[in-house]
């Protein structure tokens, strides 16, 4: 657990040791703030479950920056030998790399909390649906990286692994629109794989297993395609 | 200690390395030639666990490479072609991070960090960046990182590519400080400087070992045309270029190395 430790601690060094975890930061509370305050002066209630919506689709483009440097950069740099040559397992090395990202994203949503307060000041707001809604929101977030990191484990090149990441998060983020042109059971496919129906439920205060489970089964597949991908080499 | 036997490798219908076979004993500083391409970095890649071998077996200390991978990675310190350096970091951060990666106990991290700087002069340079360093203080940071959890072999490929000459002759001291402490696998195109820190070369040539044989038994060879002691560099070209019969370097009569031509 050390050493996991240790990987989780020096890609947080990478990352605040250059402006782009502040700009990320900074950019992304920046259009937090801007949806939170047209949400409340539009709707007029003491609910986040616009924000909610709206974070999630800045997720879609904010999590690929985060995460296409993850593998990609230490294989082009050549440190990704260094590692598979030191005596840490390849799980190690996903989850050092996941669980920095984690605590980066947990960072971000965190200062958000802030939103729950205003309501809270200005109104009566139901604190678990608040409660849900942000639970969602990490899972979401918490998912989009696993599919970041898994992605940037195939390339050394980092536009290839944010372009290929925003492909998959569009189309599990964009799934439902395509049901008005499919029936039966590839309608009630793409309704299950879209990120966006399982977050609408946490976003109204309702969490069911089947939406914990898909994100938890979503994270736990593409941790172990990486850590197969890391075995096999797949960038070679 | 190290122990290969029959060592292949093939990349699709490429085969980079075919029964590669050598043992290594404790406290050795064995040179490793070859041409570019000859398969010397697949062979030092299979020795660290980088990659693993189409067949055949590595055993270090008795420890199989393909079901002890773990324990070989503990006993292991390597320094790759281009060093694997985090350019962001300070010296001292990136020493540190490599110390608990590979293991070494959290009370004795610093003791090891104070080594290895002394060890490889790098005491004035710990607080800077990396990427502000010059590139003989990097391959000197590298060469820290490889052997900071003091491991029992170094492989080291190609530790002087690109240095100048004083970097050159910093580089080697290091090298040859090592005997006592470790075994040392080393790569390189410059043959003078094998002949200043080997002990035995091994040659690669298209995948297969070549030569085998303890640099003195080598150098005790003389030219034909000019009655003079052999070079290494002759060595290398006798047999990588084959000569005219009446030009023939000689090779030593009554030495122990095995030469193992195709």
């Amino acid at each position: 657990m050390n050493k996991t430790f240790a990987l989780t601690k020096k890609e947080l060094h990478g990352l605040f040791s250059s402006p782009v975890a502040y700009i990320i930061l900074i950019v992304m509370l920046s259009l937090f703030n801007i949806f939170f305050f047209l949400s409340i002066d539009q709707n007029r209630e003491v609910s986040l479950r616009d924000v909610f919506q709206l974070m999630e689709f800045m997720l879609v483009f904010f999590i690929p920056l985060l995460t296409m440097r993850l593998f990609s950069e230490e294989k082009s740099n050549g440190t990704m030998e260094f590692l598979l040559t030191a005596p840490l397992t390849h799980t190690m090395i996903v989850l050092g790399k996941y669980f920095s990202m984690l605590i980066f994203f947990s960072l971000l949503i965190g200062l958000t909390v802030i939103y729950y307060l205003i309501v809270e000041y200005f109104g009566d707001p139901d604190p678990s649906s608040m409660l849900s809604g942000y639970i969602g929101i990490w899972l979401e977030g918490a998912f989009f990286i696993a599919v970041g990191l898994l992605v940037s484990s195939w390339t050394s090149n980092q536009i290839i692994a944010a372009m290929v990441s925003y492909l998959i998060l569009f189309s599990l983020y964009f799934a439902t629109s395509f049901t008005q042109y499919v029936n039966g059971n590839v309608k009630h496919l793409l309704i299950q794989l879209s990120t966006h129906t399982h977050l609408e439920n946490f976003a109204i205060g309702i969490i069911t297993p089947s939406d914990v489970v898909y994100y938890l089964a979503g994270i736990l597949l593409c941790l172990v395609l990486t850590r197969l991908s890391i075995d096999n080499r797949l960038w070679h | 200690m190290l122990i290969v036997k029959h060592i292949s490798k093939n990349f699709g219908s490429f085969q980079a390395l075919a029964k590669v076979s050598f043992e290594i004993k404790k406290g050795d500083i064995i040179g490793l030639l070859g041409k570019n391409g000859a398969g010397k970095t697949t062979l030092m890649r299979i020795l660290t666990s980088f990659i693993t071998p189409s067949s055949g077996t590595v055993t270090i200390d008795g420890d199989d490479i393909n079901k002890h991978s773990l324990t070989i990675r503990q006993k292991i310190g390597y320094l790759p072609e281009k060093p694997p350096l985090y350019e962001n970091m300070t010296v001292q951060y990136y020493l540190k991070f490599a110390a608990e990666i590979k293991g070494v106990p959290k009370n004795k991290q610093l003791i090891q960090l104070a080594k290895v700087l002394e060890e490889c002069d790098l005491e004035q340079v710990k607080q800077k960046t990396i990427a502000t360093l010059s590139k003989g203080y990097k391959q000197r940071v590298g060469i820290a990182q490889a052997i900071i959890h003091e491991p029992k072999l170094l492989i080291l490929d190609e530790p002087t590519s690109g240095l100048d000459p004083i970097q050159i002759q910093q580089v080697l001291t290091l090298i040859k400080n090592q005997r006592d402490q470790r075994t040392v696998f080393l790569s390189t195109h410059t043959l003078t400087e094998i002949e200043q820190v080997a002990q035995r070369i091994l040659m690669i040539k298209s995948g297969r070992i070549a030569l085998d044989a303890p640099l003195s038994d080598l150098l005790k060879g003389t030219n034909s045309s000019q009655s003079q002691p052999l070079t290494l560099e002759q060595v290398f070209i006798n047999h990588h270029q084959p000569q005219p019969s009446k030009n023939k370097i000689k090779t030593p009569k009554k030495t122990n190395y095995q030469v193992q031509d195709e």
